[in-house]
Order: C-alpha cells, then structure tokens, then sequence
C-alpha cells in the first residue's frame, strides 16, 4: 500500500469512527428545562412545561404522555383570542426534523392530574404512538412557580 | 355688593380651576397608561349574593374601601389562572417594596363554582399571598356580576369531573367606593400593574383604600 492509500484509508476510517461517535452523542430526542409544578393546595391539577429537541433526519410525533404517579397526563394548548382564555386538548406534539418545541406557559402544556400524594422525583413517558420514545425522571417544582 | 361680587368670582374662578387640573390630570394618566383602560365614569356594580372564601355572605359592598384587582377563573385551570394570580402576586409585592399604598387587593371569582367550594378556594388563593379575597357561590348569582362586568365564561363538555371552563382573561379593577374603575386587557405583566395602578389611584375621585 502505497502512503498515499494509506492516508486516504486512515482519513476514511477516522471519519467514519467521528460520525459513529456524534451519533451516539446525540439521542434523537432530548428534553430539556423541564418544569413540572406541585399541584396548588385545594386542587389536583398542574401544569408542566418543558423543550423537546429532535435531532434526527424526521419529524418526532409525540401522541400520549403519562407517568406512573399521575393519574392521568393531557397536552393541552391556551388559546387567547379577544381576551377569552380557552384551553384545548392536543392530540399530538409534532418536533420538526432538528428543530425545538416549547410548551411554555400561556401555551402549550402538560395538564397533570392526580389524586394521591406526590413527594420525590417524578417518572415521565413520551410515547410516539405506541412507542415508547424517551423515559426520564424529574423533581417536581414547589406549587405556584 | 363689591364684595359679594369677589367672593363670588373667587369661588367660581377656585370650581374652574380645579375643574381643569381634574381633567388635566385625568387625560394624563390616560396617556400614561400603559395597559389599563379607565371607563369614561365609575359604573355601579349589580346587587349580587355570593359567598367569600371563608363562607359569609357577601354582596357588593364586599369590594368597599379596597382598591381590587378582580380575576374570573377557576381553581383546576392549570395554567392561565395560577400565571395571572402570580402575575399580580409579584405585582403587589413590588408596589409594597416601592412604598406604594394603599396596596389592591387580588380578587380571584370563580367561574367554576360547581367545584370551586368557599374551602377549596380559600386554600387556593392563600398560595398567592395574604389578603386575597375568593369568591364563588350561585351560578345565576355570579352571572349578575359577570354579565354587568361583560365577563365571558362558558362551560366545555369533559370527561365527568375533569372539564375546562372558558373565561375572559381580563383584571377588573373595582375601585374603594365599590365601583367598575378601569380594566387590565392583553398580556399580563406585573410591570404593566406596577406602573398604571398608582396613575389610576392618583386620578381617581376615591383614592383611599384600607388595603395593607
């Protein structure tokens, strides 16, 4: 093999080992500054918040969202139009192809309900469709933040 | 009869006067403001009986010797009601801390009064700070209030217990002498609070409040 060849190879092989290593570097969703909020006394209702990242080659539908200590998890979206504040369900969360969704406060949200005591972290599920596409744990923040 | 004459032109000149710093005054705070808008005269409210957050009887004398800023939402909203609540909870927090007195009293009536008990939102609004005032009570009997106030609520089909209510997101301000004031449209701030109460108070015919 001349050097010429063999540099050409090692190039090729160095890349192909970078590329490997980014890939595994970067989940295809990554969720970050995630708020999820004690329900307020009186009430067992709460909002969530958080930024979904996609960093694959295509969109992310998120479908459903749960976690085992909540009875049940909504996406909602509030909607102000001629000072009427009305909240609709979502049915899906889609996250384009390397770009972030919000879901932030006076709009996109997670509408958490449960009926027994929270304390610890929390374990949250997003599922695209049937799939489970990214498990993570959190701390709930202090009511009314 | 000279003298009579210059008391006369005296007291006249002292009315015009004062009439004109009035309006003066009122037309500059008018420009000031920055998101409250002042109803052209204080309107009455409608008689009404509802219920505190403590459970008492309460009419529309409830609003008397308080500057209030008055919210129409419910206790299970997750997000817009409890943003508002804050919103004027660190709005009168910041006028306290710049020595602004006398500080308004936040005022959350639920549109939800099927599941928001007098208990239920007594717990609820002391998560705002001291000196809030709930109320809930009669469907029909908060439909007096809302209709004469042009509050929108409605009701949305859910599953059981588990429904949304639709609702302005206006901030009334009902003034010391019990009276529709002015009201606070658009996105909330506590900035927008902060700078327009003390220019409403100042202009207002009864500024005096007992608010802490």
């Amino acid at each position: 093999m001349s050097l010429r060849s063999f540099l050409i190879f090692s190039g090729v092989l160095l890349l192909a080992v970078l590329l490997a290593c980014t890939d595994d570097a970067m989940p295809p969703l990554v969720v970050t500054d995630v708020e999820l909020s004690r329900p307020l006394p009186g009430v067992n209702m709460s909002a969530g918040y958080l930024a979904l990242t996609n960093n694959s080659a295509q969109a992310i539908r998120i479908t459903r969202v749960s976690s085992p200590q909540f009875d049940a998890i909504e996406i909602h979206e509030t909607v102000i139009e001629d000072e009427i504040a009305r909240m609709r369900p979502v049915s899906e969360l889609v996250v384009g192809s390397g770009e972030t969704l919000r879901l932030q406060r006076g709009s996109l949200h997670l509408m958490m309900r449960q009926s027994g005591e929270l304390d610890g972290s929390i374990t949250l599920n997003l599922y695209g469709d049937d799939q489970l596409l990214l498990s993570f744990d959190t701390e709930l923040d202090p009511a009314g933040t | 009869m000279k003298l009579k004459n210059l008391i006369f032109a005296f007291v006249l000149g002292t009315a015009l006067a004062a009439g004109v710093w009035t309006a003066t005054n009122m037309q500059r705070a008018a420009a000031e403001l920055h998101a409250a808008t002042v109803l052209p005269a204080p309107a009455e409210l409608p008689e009404f009986a509802l219920l505190d957050h403590n459970g008492a009887s309460i009419d529309r004398s409830v609003f008397e010797g308080h500057w209030n800023l008055v919210f129409f939402g419910f206790t299970n909203c997750p997000d817009i009601c409890p943003i508002t609540l804050q919103v004027l909870s660190t709005a009168k927090r910041q006028l306290a801390e710049s020595g602004f007195s006398p500080l308004p009293r936040i005022v959350l009536v639920s549109v939800d009064p099927v599941r928001d008990s007098p208990e239920k939102m007594a717990q609820y609004i002391n998560a705002f700070g001291e000196g809030n005032l709930g109320i809930t009570g009669d469907i029909d009997e908060l439909r007096k209030l809302t209709s004469k106030l042009g509050i929108y609520f409605q009701k949305r089909d859910g599953d059981g217990d588990y429904y949304s209510v639709d609702h302005s997101s206006v901030i009334i301000v009902i003034n010391p002498a019990g009276e529709f004031h002015a009201l606070f449209s658009g996105s909330h701030t506590p900035e927008s609070f902060v700078h327009d109460l003390p220019l409403l108070v100042a202009t207002a015919k009864h500024p005096s409040g007992n608010g802490k």
